[in-house]
């Protein structure tokens, strides 16, 4: 991989950087919490003593998002964060960068074979508390998770917006924000013909989400659009 | 009428007042088994019975005249068993409220020193909760293991295999080196890297990570080694096993990280006591987590060392005190006439581990590297000097008082 010409934060997403490389092109990235430790395939860089982790857009849908210039990043360093469908923790370990050791990722994941590389995950990252749950089912993991700042969902499921609302109650507070990574085919997401997308956003505004932004993955995710949200109850 | 709230956290039940403040609790015992047994209960929607007793003392300290409020319906139930009134009631404040102050509560019960271990609590529990119910779900990741070690020896054979041969093959080139780089990575790495003596320059050790000290013995002798000039072609080949070696030794790093997680999970306190290698080594010569949990203490002592104990029974003589527990730091770095009881006593404690491991799935190895490390350190201060060997001399003496 090309020599890293320089590295520096991202104009509108604190605690998300820029790398930039000698042939030119960026990445975006974030700083490696575990240094010298990669979750998936990405890069590492190094820079001035600091080592930063590529960040997918291919792979992760909220770096997609954020590439698409999605309006705001409301996770930041020290932020509470209940991510439903961690998977095996592509994105998860990239908010677990941002949010840093003051901060905190509630990881909720239903599938077992899954969560096994989650918790190798977890098991290095101190922020990282992995959970292996039925995320329609909240208080029985209420034990553990505390009140959040952001709920990040990408359960893939057909009823996710349902399932948002019954962790909001749980566990998101008020004036708390919400990324969704929703199934959406038309690019121009707000013509959406499918009548589940539709669905999805009414539940979301029916259980007191104000919808901030919609926005497209294509072309880094051709099935998705991510719904940003705040909890206004 | 009083209102209470009612609430089943991690370390037991509370009931609080409108105030907030906690009027009654039931705190659970400070014993990791106890609290991931008390979670999965939570988790299973059954009452645990920090929360029922909290029920019963309620009633008997204020009657029933009570509104109680749960944020569970299925703690409703339980409620009107014991003829209480309940009001579900989700994302009450004084609930909100009392989750908020867990921190503080965890340090006044003394499960943690300071608010600040809080967090670090929650991720032990978290992993140690996900980990029993991976292993409830879990078939067959005992075999996986053995398979990891196999081949994690594997490599450790064909690694030597191939620095010997690479040693002998570059010293043809630069026979100097073979004295001075000891380890075999970092030979690998020399040769992989920069390959001919024209390029081992200092830029590129100190790439490398060599020591200043180190660098410049290297660069001195390089400058007037007596090995043969080879072209560019003749020393292709030779870099490309080096790198082969280099690849292996990334290979081993990621099977051990590897290993390391599935250890954790399917053998929890063998892996606490003796590590996730030694501990995959015990598996793998017993064939699978069952065969080891059914064999004794002094089975496990020589497991590894068959030929050496097969000798013995044939001939007579002396059976072999440790079989592949001898990789035990402890072991192998103690005097000679301390090692056979060391052994003893670890592999007492082992078959315990073990035993919890494939029966019970309770975590216990806390508690048996303590006594462990106790039992080790009374051997090196009881039998700090080596026996006397005259005793010998005078006959059998009774093995036993
Ligand atoms: C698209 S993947 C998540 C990928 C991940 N967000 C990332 O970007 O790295 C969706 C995950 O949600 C999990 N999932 C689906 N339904 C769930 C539920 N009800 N509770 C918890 N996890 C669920 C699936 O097992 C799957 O791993």
């Amino acid at each position: 991989m090309a020599e890293v010409v320089r590295v520096y934060g991202h104009s509108t997403y604190k605690d998300v950087y820029v790398v930039e490389l000698e042939d030119g092109s960026t990445r975006l990235a974030t700083r490696n919490l575990v240094v010298g430790k990669r979750v998936y395939d990405e890069w590492l860089f190094k820079f001035n003593d600091v080592e930063y982790r590529e960040w997918n857009a291919y792979r992760s849908k909220l770096a997609a998002a954020l590439l698409k210039g999605i309006k705001e990043l409301a996770i930041t360093s020290g932020s509470k964060v209940l991510y439903l469908g961690a998977g095996s923790g592509t994105t998860a370990s990239h908010v677990s960068d941002i949010v840093g050791l003051e901060g905190r990722v509630y990881a909720v994941e239903f599938a077992p074979r899954v969560m096994r590389e989650l918790l190798s995950v977890a098991e290095s990252r101190k922020n990282l508390i992995p959970i292996l749950a039925d995320a329609r089912f909240p208080q029985r993991y209420r034990y553990l998770v505390g009140y959040s700042d952001v709920i990040y969902a990408d359960v893939a499921q057909p009823d996710q917006a349902s399932l948002v609302l019954l962790n909001a109650k749980h566990f998101l507070k008020e004036g708390g924000y919400l990324y969704l990574a929703i199934k959406a085919r038309s690019i121009d997401v707000t013509k959406e013909p499918d009548e589940v997308y539709r669905r999805e956003i009414d539940t979301l505004k029916k259980g007191y989400f104000d919808i901030l932004d919609v926005i497209h993955l294509d072309p880094f995710d051709k099935d998705h659009a991510m719904v940003y949200a705040r909890y206004v109850k | 009428m009083m209102k209470v709230f009612l609430t089943d956290v991690i370390v037991g039940a509370f009931a609080i007042d409108l105030n907030g403040n906690v009027i009654h609790k039931v705190v659970a015992p400070n014993d990791i088994n106890k609290l991931v047994e008390r979670v999965l209960k939570i988790e299973d929607d059954q009452p645990t019975d920090e929360f029922l007793r909290l029920l019963d003392e309620l009633v008997s300290n204020y009657g029933k005249d009570l509104e109680v409020v749960v944020d569970n319906e299925n703690y409703v139930k339980y409620l009107s068993d014991v003829g209480l009134k309940a009001v579900l009631e989700h994302g009450s404040e004084v609930l909100l409220r009392f989750r908020e102050e867990l921190p503080k509560h965890f340090v006044e019960l003394g499960f943690i020193k300071s608010e600040g271990e809080y967090y670090e609590f929650l991720h032990t529990i978290s992993l140690t909760i996900t980990r029993s119910k991976l292993r409830r779900v879990a078939q067959k990741r005992d075999l996986l293991a053995v398979q990891a070690i196999r081949a994690i020896d594997d490599i450790d054979k064909v690694f030597n295999l191939f620095a010997s041969r690479l040693r002998e093959w570059y010293s043809i080139h630069f026979p100097e080196l073979d004295d001075l780089v000891k380890e075999h990575i970092d030979y690998a790495r020399i040769v992989a890297e920069l390959g001919s003596r024209d390029y081992i320059n200092e830029k590129g050790l100190k790439r490398l990570g060599f020591s200043e000290g180190k660098i410049n013995k290297i660069i001195n002798i390089s400058g007037k080694s007596m090995g043969a000039e080879l072209s560019g072609h003749d020393v292709e080949p030779i870099q490309t096993l080096a790198n082969i070696m280099l690849e292996l030794d990334r290979l081993r790093d990621e099977l051990t990280s590897y290993l390391s997680s599935v250890m954790k999970e399917v053998a929890p306190n063998t892996t606490e006591l003796v590590g996730p290698l030694l501990g995959a080594r015990l598996l793998s010569l017993a064939g699978s987590l069952e065969t080891l949990a059914k064999l004794p203490a002094s089975t496990i002592q020589v497991l590894g060392a068959e030929k050496a104990l097969f000798r013995a029974l044939r001939t007579g003589g002396k059976p072999p005190k440790h079989g592949v527990i001898f990789q035990y730091p402890e072991i192998h770095k103690a005097p000679r006439w301390q090692r056979g009881k060391i052994a003893r006593s670890l592999s007492t404690k082992l078959a315990i581990a073990i035993k919890a491991d494939y029966f019970t799935g309770r975590f216990i190895a806390d508690r048996l590297r303590t006594d462990l490390e106790e039992r080790i350190n009374e051997i090196k201060t009881l039998y700090a000097k080596p026996p006397v060997k005259v005793e010998k001399v005078k006959g059998r003496k009774p093995r036993r008082k």
